[in-house]
């Protein structure tokens, strides 16, 4: 919500800054306009002039233009910051190393029996997750002290067969973010998916 | 005696009910009735659904080409009678870079005759379910059928709620502007 009013005030601003740069350039060109009448001896002088002016302009807007992109990327991370603090967040990233055993389409999430999370994955999203792409795929808060984690996954394992997995997890929330990996692996000695659950420090 | 120096008597209940619903509408009316046409000049909401024949499909991947999404259901006869319709405008400006997804409302428990129904009617466009009603609450789909049309930004152009014949001139109207876009 802070970011969209201040993008909305960078919006409003922007106009008005492009159009007094334009009004500069246009009394900066009448003022080049003007000055062979006074000097019949430089007539070119007025078309480098206005070029300048017009270059300035451009770069200009150019530097705005990456101020409001630098501002928004800030107001980006300080939105989450203030969402979830570093004290009480946790974040669930799903990452995959299979591609013979298990083809995902589902995740969903429960977190002290409540659903917090349920995403469908397209196969252009399950491609990126096998060439190495890791999913947020769940940010929230947690108070400090033990939760469980549920995560259920479905998709095709061998044999085209429909496949439902499901992993459970003791969460010890202490000082700090948390953040936990669901990594589906293929397991080559059963010819099984299976799901390993890491913790990043 | 004037008016003004009289006391003032209590208002009648006939006029104080009118000012507390009013108050009423103002207070709960955002949260019980916003129209779906509120929609647009904003993002569209993303979604992904899975389709008819398993595939997930996701609004998003599909920015940059214009997309018309029309909301229905099995108990729908207007529903029935727009799309075929719908297959024909389809089926016409594919090729121009037209995606239309069909997303169909029933319960968990009508899923079968979505489907069935859906085969019958032969429309060649993508089928997606949304039990869970999540994507038809984001749209405020709350007349059926409803039709929404999103530019190549992403952004909602045209809402349509209902149907009745001729409503499919307008928004074959609607998406050649938005292809010329």
């Amino acid at each position: 919500m802070l970011r969209q009013s201040f993008l909305k005030t960078i919006a409003t601003l922007l106009p008005l800054l492009f159009a007094a740069g334009l009004a500069n350039a246009q009394a900066d060109a009448a003022a080049a306009t003007t000055a062979p009448l006074l000097d019949s001896s430089a007539p070119a002088a007025s078309a480098p002039a206005g070029a300048d002016s017009f270059k300035s302009l451009d770069e200009e807007v150019q530097a705005l233009k990456k101020e409001v992109l630098d501002l928004n990327r800030e107001l980006f991370v300080l939105e989450e910051e203030l969402l979830f603090p570093a004290n009480t967040q946790v974040a669930v990233f799903v990452s995959m190393d299979v591609g013979e055993f298990f083809a995902l389409d589902s995740v969903t999430l429960k977190l002290d029996d409540k659903e917090v999370a349920n995403y469908l994955y397209t196969e252009r999203e399950a491609q990126a997750l096998l060439k190495g792409g890791v999913h947020r795929v769940f940010i929230g808060n947690l108070k400090a002290g033990e939760h469980e984690l549920i995560a259920l996954f479905t998709g095709q394992g061998p044999n085209q067969r429909d496949y439902r997995r499901g992993a459970t997890i003791k969460l010890e929330k202490g000082v700090g973010a948390k953040y936990v990996e669901l990594k589906i692996s293929d397991k080559a000695v059963k010819a099984q998916p299976e799901f390993i659950v890491k913790e990043w420090e | 005696m004037s008016q003004s120096s009289q006391a003032r008597l209590p208002l009648r209940a006939s006029v104080r009910l009118p000012r507390f619903a009013l108050l009423a509408l103002l207070l709960l009316g955002p949260a019980v009735c916003v129209p779906a046409s509120l929609l647009v000049g904003r993002p569209a909401p993303d979604f992904a659904l899975r389709s008819l024949e398993g595939a997930n499909v996701r609004l998003s991947e599909h920015s940059g080409e214009v997309v018309l999404i029309n909301f229905w259901a099995t108990w729908c006869g207007p529903c029935r009678q727009e799309m075929p319709l719908l297959d024909e405008i389809y089926g016409k400006y594919r090729r121009a870079g037209l995606v239309l997804f069909s997303v169909n409302l029933d319960e968990e428990k009508d899923l079968a005759a979505a489907r069935e129904m859906a085969k019958t009617l032969r429309v060649s466009y993508p089928v997606l379910f949304d039990a869970r009603k999540e994507v038809s609450r984001a749209y405020q789909a709350g007349t059926m059928p409803l039709t929404v049309l999103i530019d190549r930004e992403g952004v909602v152009r045209y809402v349509s709620e209902g149907y009745k014949v001729g409503y499919e001139t307008r928004y074959t109207e609607k998406l050649r502007e938005l292809l010329n876009e």
